[in-house]
């Protein structure tokens, strides 16, 4: 009678504690819960949340960043499967793997303007199908971003009258900042895939609503330069009173340099190429370098700025290969052309000849 | 008279590749050979010269000296070198390192800009050589291993590693009452290091490169005053390249002096704050007229001193210097250069 349950299977041998065991294992699997998957999801959710995503935001090498991105979205999102979706962290990764997409279809879009530049059509034509796709995966990731970013913050953004969502931390702020840039940059990459992508367009007035949700001088004027971006899309969403785009954009970008990361004068230039404004494309790149004087990169968002100077690269890229052939030379980021002799002083030599 | 007409053909074939130079060898100079700023400069500039049809092959050298007798032995068509080096093929442009000459980059982005222009084409020939090209390499300090000597007066005595193919230099370390220690590119460095030599010059490249910083210790600096402006020359034999295509070279180089310079400010970046010994302005008179009095003596070769600088070229020095700093006393002396 004293004996108890433990001891009686102790005593029916190997092969009964192999099949509790297993019993067990079924018995809880059945039931679609297993403790040490829920477990393992909250710990690294809350660690992606509380210590990953700060010290990524810190990094200097976005090569890295998109790449970790890629490898651990799959990973991470698939504990949606056991616990809460952990979309705050899933749409940064989609964000990061959005980057490294796009940078090929960026290397591709060169590629296609140096052969352009050699007459070779087959070329151009091969390099403009590859950097279609490249875009049209990046707007999917992109879309992503933006959709997890705005179920994080339960905030529906096709909803005209909703409230701003309630945003706990600075990293909250954004998350749900760069979720709504990126949704904006979803529909750009879908319009260059040739619309593969089929991102819904209703995303930029959303977005142009959401970001007045964020203090735009906190975050380095990217709240206004987003509204800017859509007012020169879509001239219906300007509000009545509202000054010029331009000058917004040129305003945020200022506020961009005095934060410390300089994202708004990427979306500055952005908004120059949309528009065909070659004036100001120069403008921008000759202002981004100018800032490079006395610069302080904000040390928490340094991948922010980062970001914004390799797409501000790529639009020196482009005017480069479109005008000589290659890409910019290192020491000529914010000149438009190779510089001559003639923009130096020189001395008269007749005295000496 | 098969043979002749043969050997007459050959000649002319011989000939005819020379004149219209659709390639040819370059022996560049770097302290550290293929890997190293100026092999790289260079591959740069092959390629700018490949879009203008010519084919540029380039060979490292780390050994200057070795470079040099392979182009005069003619085993390249065109030579690398730092100026102290050209001055033999041309005393014009080898004496833009002239002691204390320039003593801004400011100046030095004037003195290469006017001699990149179509005009100057003349003054870069002599001699049956042609320059084809010239790039900064960064401005010459003097590297001692105790901050003490911090004026000319403090370098009596002390030893000097001094190129022994430098006469200038050598001129300059004697009239300072310094003893000379003869060396080459090669061996500067560690003899500075090893505590043989007090006071090395070169550029702030070296700092890193040649790891004066082992030599500078924890007592010694660089003096913040820039002694000599060092650059890398290419020159040719006069008819490698036709005229329209030596400009070409010219003008493709001087596009290149932003990446030039952009070597040379980092290197002057990386030298640490603490290690550089600032002179007051006054004592920068001093100097520069110091300077202005050898250089007289080098160009006309009296007191001494070998004769050394081209007159022309201390002429034209001295109008840029004039041009930035009217007020300087030297712009109205009775022996201006």
């Amino acid at each position: 009678m004293q004996t108890s349950i433990i001891p009686r299977f102790r005593m029916s041998g190997s092969k009964n504690r192999i099949l509790l065991a297993f019993g067990l294992l079924a018995f809880l699997s059945g039931c679609g819960y297993n403790p040490v998957y829920q477990t393992t999801g909250a710990v690294m959710t809350g660690y992606s949340e509380s210590e990953a995503t700060p010290y990524v935001m810190q990094m200097s090498d976005a090569n890295m960043a998109c790449n970790l991105g890629n490898s651990l979205d799959p990973l991470v999102y698939s504990f949606g499967r056991v616990t809460d979706k952990p979309d705050t962290t899933g749409s940064l990764l989609q964000l990061l793997a959005a980057n490294c997409s796009e940078a090929q279809a960026w290397e591709e879009e060169l590629r296609y303007l140096r052969a352009n530049y050699q007459d070779d059509v087959p070329t151009a034509k091969d390099a403009r199908n590859a950097e279609k796709r490249w875009h049209a995966l990046t707007a999917e990731r992109r879309l992503k971003a933006f959709e997890r970013a705005m179920r994080a913050y339960e905030y529906d953004p096709s909803d005209p009258e909703a409230e701003c969502p309630f945003l706990y931390a600075d990293q909250d702020e954004l998350t749900y900042l760069l979720g709504l840039l990126t949704g904006l940059q979803a529909i750009i990459n879908d319009t260059n895939s040739g619309g593969a992508a089929g991102v819904p367009k209703d995303i930029a007035p959303q977005a142009e609503r959401a970001a007045q949700c964020v203090d735009n001088e906190k975050w380095g004027g990217i709240p206004d330069a987003i509204r800017a971006n859509v007012w020169l899309l879509l001239p219906d969403t300007r509000p009545a009173m509202a000054p010029d785009p331009w000058r917004v954009l040129r305003h945020s970008s200022e506020l961009g340099v005095k934060a410390g990361f300089r994202a708004a004068m990427a979306l500055e230039v952005v908004a120059a190429e949309t528009k065909g404004r070659d004036d100001i494309i120069a403008d921008v790149i000759g202002r981004f370098e100018a800032s490079e004087a006395g610069f302080d990169v904000h040390e928490d968002y340094r991948l922010v700025d980062e970001v914004g100077r390799s797409v501000v690269l790529h639009a020196s890229d482009k005017h480069w290969t479109e005008e000589y052939g290659y890409r910019t030379p290192r020491t000529y980021f914010g000149q438009m052309s190779p510089n001559s002799a003639a923009d130096a002083e020189v001395m008269d030599l007749d005295s000496l000849l | 008279m098969f043979r002749k007409t043969t050997a007459a053909l050959l000649m002319a074939l011989a000939v005819a590749p020379v004149a219209q130079a659709k390639s040819a060898s370059m022996c560049v100079f770097d302290v550290i050979g293929a890997n190293g700023d100026v092999y790289n400069l260079m591959k740069d500039y092959a390629l700018e010269m490949k879009g203008q049809g010519v084919d540029i092959q380039l060979k490292p050298y780390t050994d200057e000296g070795v470079a040099l007798g392979d182009f005069q032995s003619g085993q390249c068509d065109i030579l690398a070198a730092t100026d102290i080096r050209i001055r033999q093929f041309n005393r014009f442009t080898g004496s833009i390192s002239a002691v204390g000459a320039i003593p801004t980059y400011d100046d030095l982005r004037t003195v290469l800009a006017t001699l990149a222009q179509p005009k100057a084409a003349k003054l870069m020939k002599e001699d049956g050589y042609e320059v084809l090209g010239i790039t900064p390499a960064g401005a010459g300090y003097l590297f001692v291993n105790d901050r003490s000597i911090d004026t000319a007066g403090e370098l009596a005595g002390k030893r000097m590693a001094t190129l022994d193919y430098q006469k200038d230099a050598i001129h300059m370390v004697d009239y300072v009452k310094a003893t000379v220690v003869p060396s080459d590119i090669t061996n500067f460095a560690g003899k500075f290091n090893n505590g043989s030599v007090d006071t090395a010059y070169a550029p702030a490249f070296a700092y890193e490169a040649l790891e004066l910083y082992k030599g500078v210790g924890q007592d010694g600096g660089i003096v913040d005053y820039p002694l000599a402006q060092l650059t890398i020359q290419l020159v040719a034999k006069d008819d490698a390249f036709s005229d329209e295509m030596a400009q070409a070279s010219r003008e493709t180089v001087w596009g290149m002096y932003g990446q030039a310079m952009a070597l040379v400010e980092k290197s002057e970046k990386n030298i640490p704050e603490k290690q550089w010994i600032r002179i007051p302005d006054k004592d920068i008179q001093g100097y520069q007229e110091m300077f202005r009095e050898n250089r007289i003596e080098l160009r006309d070769g009296v007191n001494g001193a070998p004769e050394v600088y081209d007159p022309k070229m201390m002429a034209l020095l001295s109008k840029v210097r004039c041009a930035s700093n009217p007020g300087a006393s030297e712009c109205t002396a009775g022996n201006r250069e």
